[in-house]
């Protein structure tokens, strides 16, 4: 029997085949897939439920209302925080914009903002804008291990420093940055404390903690339904921020000059809110919780154990980040040199050639073996930049794949990498 | 083992790759969604191509495609080539492209119509 955490049956996906043959999905760092459990719910909200919310006062209308709020609170329940402190937005990247344009807004010339070099785009740009006004962004550097470098994140938090915004775990290396002690420093420097969190509360315990003031996530990448994120914020933080986007919902009261916004968290949900997103997200959690974040946590660890070792025996084969699953999650950037006579050809003519396999290659080619990874710069750029490379292939786990997809993985990698 | 015989061969024994000592126009292309960086330099007779290399790193089909492209470009007029059809340029490739890697083999005509806009 195969070992998978959450079963593979209960994603209708896996029933596709291509070219007659299973699929191999390696790209849950990007988006997972759907179990029939939150499709189900979806289909349920549509086909039992659907109503706009917070608005009508008739019996449907008060049904999707009270599945969209105890979404919300099974999503705080998940986390560890208060439910009037759950934010629901598009993505990770809507709920980092969002604080951007209000807490961002606030900061003046000679402020500065703490991002590190392994950040994804998400938590790179819209702190970025806000350098148009004078505002300094500092980056934390990372060792040739992955690890953040934390003395050097010392010499960084200055006294002018307003906000540190970290990834929990890197999007490419896996690096799971200590963000507890990260948070403590932040918060005795009296910055307010941000958490990249996309990939790091659907795959493993989380609990929310005094020094985090606000903390990022999405749906998608943990079994929900894209379109739906979350932003958690500490209540008194949220009711201090003005809003992001303004109209329908967020408002207590309107008149022709002057508005009364409503409390936290529906202050930042203008508009109708992505209810069977809510629902689908909900869902998503229960399924998380049934197998419990312990064992995803577990699994994945296993997984990863195995294709790190199995890539060392690859001679020309090189992973990126942390080689101890204890301070990783289960994305693997990878790389593999072009042993073919491509470098003899060349350097007779003193031609500069990569002799790396670019990553889009190497993606081609585990395609062709219905095995599906990542390639490109991952939407980190900075990142690339510290690797030296252009790119890198990735792998990366969650709780359908078993080690049936880590033999796959492998051994369609070990038949490029002994191409001579 | 990765794409057919041809375009590995192709990959391997490229026959427009190296710098251009003196050139007419020399066009950087810099691919922005995956790193690539490939340079094409062109001498020319009036409107005419008279000879046409590349440099620079890419994956194969990018370097693939450059080098096929630099090298039917030869005697042929600037305008001529710029008014080639991108699905075709695709489709004669010598294998099948995958929606996902359009744009690698696009990059030699991309580079070439931009690089040219004012000739």
């Amino acid at each position: 029997m195969t070992n998978t955490c959450g079963k593979k049956e209960d994603f209708p996906i896996f029933k596709k085949k291509v070219n007659g043959k299973d699929i191999v999905y390696l790209d849950s760092t990007a988006t997972t897939q759907k179990p029939k459990q939150v499709l189900d719910a979806i289909i349920s909200y549509y086909e039992g439920a659907n109503a706009n919310v917070h608005r009508s006062v008739y019996k449907l209308a008060d049904e999707a209302t009270e599945l969209y709020e105890n979404s919300r609170t099974n999503v705080s329940d998940f986390i560890g925080s208060k439910s009037n402190e759950v934010v629901f937005t598009r993505n990770t990247t809507e709920s980092l914009n969002l604080l951007s344009f209000t807490i961002g807004e606030s900061l003046k010339k000679g402020d500065h903002i703490l991002i590190t070099s392994m950040e994804h785009h998400s938590n790179i740009l819209p702190w970025m804008r806000l350098e148009e006004k004078g505002v300094k962004l500092d980056y934390v550097g990372f060792d040739e291990k992955g690890h953040l470098d934390i003395g050097d994140l010392k010499s960084k938090l200055k006294k002018e420093t307003k906000i540190v915004s970290i990834t929990h775990q890197s999007n490419v290396l896996g690096t799971i940055n200590p963000i507890e002690e990260i948070g403590k420093m932040a918060k005795e420097n009296d910055s307010i404390f941000i958490i990249d969190a996309a990939q790091s509360v659907p795959h493993m315990p989380f609990r929310m903690r005094e020094q985090y003031d606000f903390v990022a996530f999405s749906g998608h990448k943990m079994l929900g339904p894209m379109g739906i994120g979350v932003l958690y914020g500490k209540y008194h933080l949220l009711e201090e921020m003005s809003p992001f986007n303004r109209g329908g919902e967020m408002i207590r009261n309107v008149d022709f000059h002057s508005v009364i916004f409503e409390d936290p968290p529906i202050k930042f949900e203008a508009g109708t809110p992505n209810v069977e997103g809510a629902v689908g997200l909900s869902a998503a959690i229960d399924y998380l919780k049934t197998i419990g974040m312990e064992n995803v946590r577990s699994h994945e660890k296993n997984l990863t154990s195995v294709t790190l070792r199995s890539l060392e025996d690859l001679k020309n084969v090189t992973y990126y980040g942390p080689t101890d699953v204890e301070e990783r999650g289960g994305v693997i950037a990878f790389n593999v040199r072009d042993v073919s006579n491509l470098k003899k050809n060349l350097e007779g003519r003193n031609v500069i050639v990569d002799h790396l396999y670019h990553s889009h290659d190497i993606a081609t080619f585990l395609d062709d073996k219905n095995v599906y990874v990542r390639s490109g710069h991952h939407c980190a750029e900075p990142l690339m930049r510290t690797l030296g490379v252009s790119g890198t292939a990735r792998a990366s786990f969650y709780v359908y794949n078993g080690i049936d997809d880590v033999q796959a993985f492998v051994n369609s990698l070990s038949e490029l990498n002994d191409v001579q | 083992m990765m794409y057919n015989d041809e375009v590995m061969d192709r990959y391997q024994n490229p026959v427009k790759n190296g710098k251009m000592e003196r050139y007419d126009i020399k066009i950087d292309e810099a691919s922005t969604t995956c790193g690539d960086k490939i340079v094409l330099y062109l001498k020319i007779d009036g409107g005419r191509i008279t000879d046409m290399s590349w440099q620079g790193e890419g994956c194969i089909l990018s370097i693939v495609s450059t080098d096929l492209f630099c090298e039917s470009a030869v005697n042929k007029e600037i305008s001529a080539i710029k008014e080639q059809d991108e699905l075709a340029f695709v489709e004669n490739f010598p294998i099948k492209i995958s929606p996902g890697r359009i744009n690698c083999v696009m990059l030699p005509l991309k580079a070439f119509k931009r690089g040219t806009k004012e000739k």
